[in-house]
């Protein structure tokens, strides 16, 4: 069709996504939505009011709001006790989702290769080909997601340039241990290539699990670009204000492409951000203790209704569950059933794996886990999670499951 | 940023590292570097003018956003949407109530029907709308064409999606068109036209005429035209046309507008492109792996300001044209050579007279001498030397602000 040459080779290479139709099988049903990776409740009053104080005292213009890289880098060093210039290191964009952007514009040429741990967000493989680079997949074996460093090594070629590191990790919930990241870490540095971090959920651990950046191990950080934002920490993900942490010559290179692509972060978020950055511990305590409840919660349903929990999350605010072993639907369907059946809706795992994995056994019997996963999302409300939980429930005791 | 290299470097391998002890293995010898995309694009002229003029005490007349805020029915909407709770992700290529919005305004202004739901794509200002056609729709070595002088950050958008850059200088006294030139820099490698009416910086509007040559030409071709229609609101020597309005040319061309010139909200950034389905799905694709959503209450609030009665728009141009006269009589006074400018708040003169060498010169001797900014053009050229007896500047700013800076100039700028 001639239209179509119109189009991008990397627009034509995309499809839309199958979460589209379940989508629409979800609002037909009225179903309790547990697929979508953002709050019901409301954001936190005090965040709210400095927002609409921005807005009403002007601070609607064009604007670079230093302040916001001061509380970031304070924010560094308490937290991993890292010292980053925030005049030089910080870059504000419009969410996570344009600090990684910029970010691979900034750092991936034609051809070069990066890799990702698979399952993983989808987003990221996209970015990589938006920039011209080839995303290498790693896969993370069930049930733990463990990391095993021969596929990792395996997975290294003179072509690449960089690693994608996102921990705590959407779907899984895994937290990437100490462990684990000194081993990214070595392999960084034995083949010279820049690791970039997606650290959104990095206020979101339980069972006193701490976020560790890659960045703060040695050496590292020279070599790291930090990602996070306010969405997750401060359910505001509407507001889009987040950053990216760089040394200077990076963090300057990244800069100059956010300011092509848009240019400036909303002005009156970014004046709320420091209010929001400037919570006292107290914030971060009760956010904690609170989605570690609804961790909880969404665990105790899932067993309920049949799910062998084996992994439990250690952090963001997903678990990614096992199809029961005698179930005999794929993701897709069971999640169909559990929309019709029970009203809830959650999203199959499918859409966060990649079947050319970098590894030399991937006939379909040995990827067949990947269409075993459910990843559902308890950043919802207390009664939504108990509604929810009285439908799964009532589906058990409807003596019907699903089969 | 030396890693350790083990003293024996093999040649470059293709397979990877197979055994677990090889740690200090191979690895090329490249330092780690920034893409080379990046090489021309440092920081940008008008953060570089910024500080200077904040370090002078200079009034600022160089950046293009104003030094006054947007009207309160608007930002009583977005506040009205935080509070109401609406600060969730919103769907990736726009609130519907958005969407609808922009197709009403659109057809108002053009006479076009357009589905809010297929062809309306909501982007973190127009920037992103820019950025996210150039990345969904051009391919590494397709040519582009595009007029100089330049907002800025068409040439490296371009650059980032791997465009070739063909380049038509508009000149002085009025930067028309020239139609003959355009033509013979068409090859069977032209897959679009970057255009931009009203014109940043020189404030010119393409005409008719010049939009009927430039369709002619696109549809003999099959060109795409991408039209960065900003400034639309704030036309005063002649209406604004939509390209997309032209006979045959709706199926080709991605409209590009935004909130922050025409409501003074520039640091909202709400944004948005209008095209037919199969170029908005391409848009799209790139749009939600830049920013993936735009800022929801903003959405909110722009849905309202878009829907406001004519007399908005007529009282914004009433105001700007008066700040238009009293920037232009004080330019014209002082001894500048004025360019007739139709649309835009910016208006570009010849600054020779006053005998420095170049624009940047220029610019910099009347943040310090006078402590008056404005932008040196030569940066909106692709060749530099182009600018270098033009600057601009701008008039969004209150009146009190202009006549001071009139007045410092009056006194202080003398000719050579």
């Amino acid at each position: 069709m001639a239209e179509m040459e119109k189009l991008s080779l990397v627009a034509k290479a995309l499809t839309p996504s199958p979460i589209q139709q379940l989508s629409y099988l979800a609002q037909r049903y009225n179903a309790i939505n547990l697929a979508e990776g953002f709050p019901d409740f409301p954001a936190p009053p005090h965040i709210k009011n400095a927002a609409v104080s921005a807005i009403n005292s002007d601070f609607n213009q064009y604007r670079h709001v230093q302040g916001i890289c001061d509380h970031v880098a304070r924010k560094m060093k308490e937290m991993h006790g890292l010292d980053v210039d925030p005049l030089t290191d910080i870059v504000i964009c419009c969410g996570q989702s344009e600090a990684f952007a910029a970010t691979m514009f900034a750092i991936v040429d034609q051809g070069d290769e990066v890799i990702i741990f698979d399952p993983s967000y989808e987003t990221y493989e996209t970015c990589i080909r938006l920039a011209g680079g080839v995303p290498v997949h790693v896969a993370l074996e069930p049930p733990n997601w463990t990391l095993n460093l021969d596929k990792l090594k395996k997975s290294f070629t003179v072509k690449t340039k960089a690693i994608v590191l996102n921990s705590p990790h959407n779907p899984t919930g895994k937290v990437f241990t100490k462990d684990e990241l000194e081993i990214i870490a070595g392999a960084c540095q034995t083949w010279n290539i820049l690791a970039i971090t997606d650290e959104v959920y990095e206020h979101i651990t339980f069972d006193k699990e701490s976020h560790i950046s890659l960045a703060s191990l040695p050496e590292m950080q020279k070599r790291t670009i930090v990602t996070s934002s306010l969405s997750k920490t401060f359910s505001v993900t509407g507001w889009r204000i987040g950053w990216a942490i760089a040394p200077a010559w990076i963090a300057s290179a990244v800069r100059n492409i956010h300011i092509r692509i848009t240019d400036s972060a909303p002005a009156p978020f970014q004046e709320a951000a420091l209010t929001a950055l400037s919570s006292p511990p107290a914030y971060f305590d009760s956010l904690r203790s609170d989605y570690e409840s609804k961790r909880d919660c969404a665990v105790n349903m899932l067993a309920e209704v049949g799910f062998k929990m084996q992994f439990k999350p250690k952090g963001s605010f997903f678990v990614f569950a096992p199809l029961p072993e005698n179930c005999t639907l794929s993701d897709v369907e069971f999640v169909e059933e559990l929309i019709k059946q029970a009203g809830v809706v959650a999203v199959p795992g499918c859409g966060f794996f990649h079947t050319t994995l970098c590894e030399e056994n991937s006939s379909p019997a040995a990827l067949s886990y990947q269409r075993r996963y459910i990843r559902f999302a308890f950043c919802k409300s207390e009664d939504t999670l108990a509604a929810a939980s009285r439908k799964l429930s009532k589906l058990v005791d409807d003596g019907r499951g699903i089969k | 940023m030396a890693s350790s290299i083990s003293t024996a470097v093999p040649a470059p391998q293709q397979a990877a590292v197979s055994t677990q002890d090889e740690l200090t293995q191979k690895i090329p010898t490249q330092p780690l570097q920034v893409t080379k995309r990046l090489e021309k694009f440092k920081t940008t002229i008008f953060t570089q003018m910024s500080s200077l003029a904040i370090k002078h005490g200079a009034i600022n007349l160089g950046q293009g956003f104003p030094n006054f805020d947007g009207p309160d029915f608007v930002k009583e909407a977005a506040i009205q949407a935080i509070r109401d709770g609406k600060n969730q992700y919103a769907r990736g290529y726009g609130v519907p109530n958005l969407n609808s919005a922009v197709a009403e305004r659109f057809k108002k202004d053009t006479g076009l029907v357009v589905d809010p739901e297929k062809e309306v794509t909501v982007t973190s200002g127009c920037t992103e709308a820019i950025a996210a056609t150039m990345l969904g729709l051009i391919n590494p070595g397709d040519e582009v064409i595009l007029f100089a002088p330049f907002y800025d950050s068409y040439e490296a958008t371009l650059s980032m999606a791997g465009a070739k850059i063909k380049c038509i200088t508009l000149r002085p006294p009025d930067f028309s068109i020239p139609i003959d030139e355009l033509k013979s820099v068409v090859s069977k490698n032209t897959r679009a036209i970057l255009m931009n009416t009203p014109h940043n910086p020189t404030g010119k509007m393409f005409t008719q005429e010049e939009l009927n040559a430039i369709a002619s030409l696109c549809i003999e071709n099959d060109l795409l035209v991408f039209s960065d229609e900003v400034y639309d609101k704030l036309a005063f020597e002649m209406d604004h046309i939509s390209i997309a309005s032209l006979p045959g040319m709706y199926e080709r061309t991605v409209t590009m507008n935004s909130l922050g010139k025409t409501f003074s909200l520039t640091g909202w950034k709400i944004g948005w492109a209008i095209a037919p389905p199969h170029l908005t799905w391409g848009v799209r694709q790139a749009h939600s792996f830049l920013t993936f959503a735009t800022s929801t209450p903003m959405q909110f609030a722009a849905a309202t300001a878009l829907r406001a009665p004519d007399s908005y728009y007529e009282e914004l141009r009433r105001d700007y044209m008066a700040k238009k006269n009293i920037l232009v009589e004080g330019l014209n006074s002082v001894g500048f050579t004025v360019f007739p400018s139709s649309g835009t708040y910016f208006v570009v003169v010849d600054h020779t007279t006053f005998g420095l060498e170049n624009d940047v010169a220029f610019c910099e001797y009347l943040i310090k001498e006078v402590g008056v900014v404005a932008i040196p053009t030569s940066v909106f050229y692709l060749n530099p030397e182009e600018g270098k007896n033009l600057v601009r500047f701008t008039f969004c700013k209150d009146e009190e602000t202009l006549k001071s800076a009139v007045e410092r100039m009056k006194q202080k700028l003398s000719k050579k």
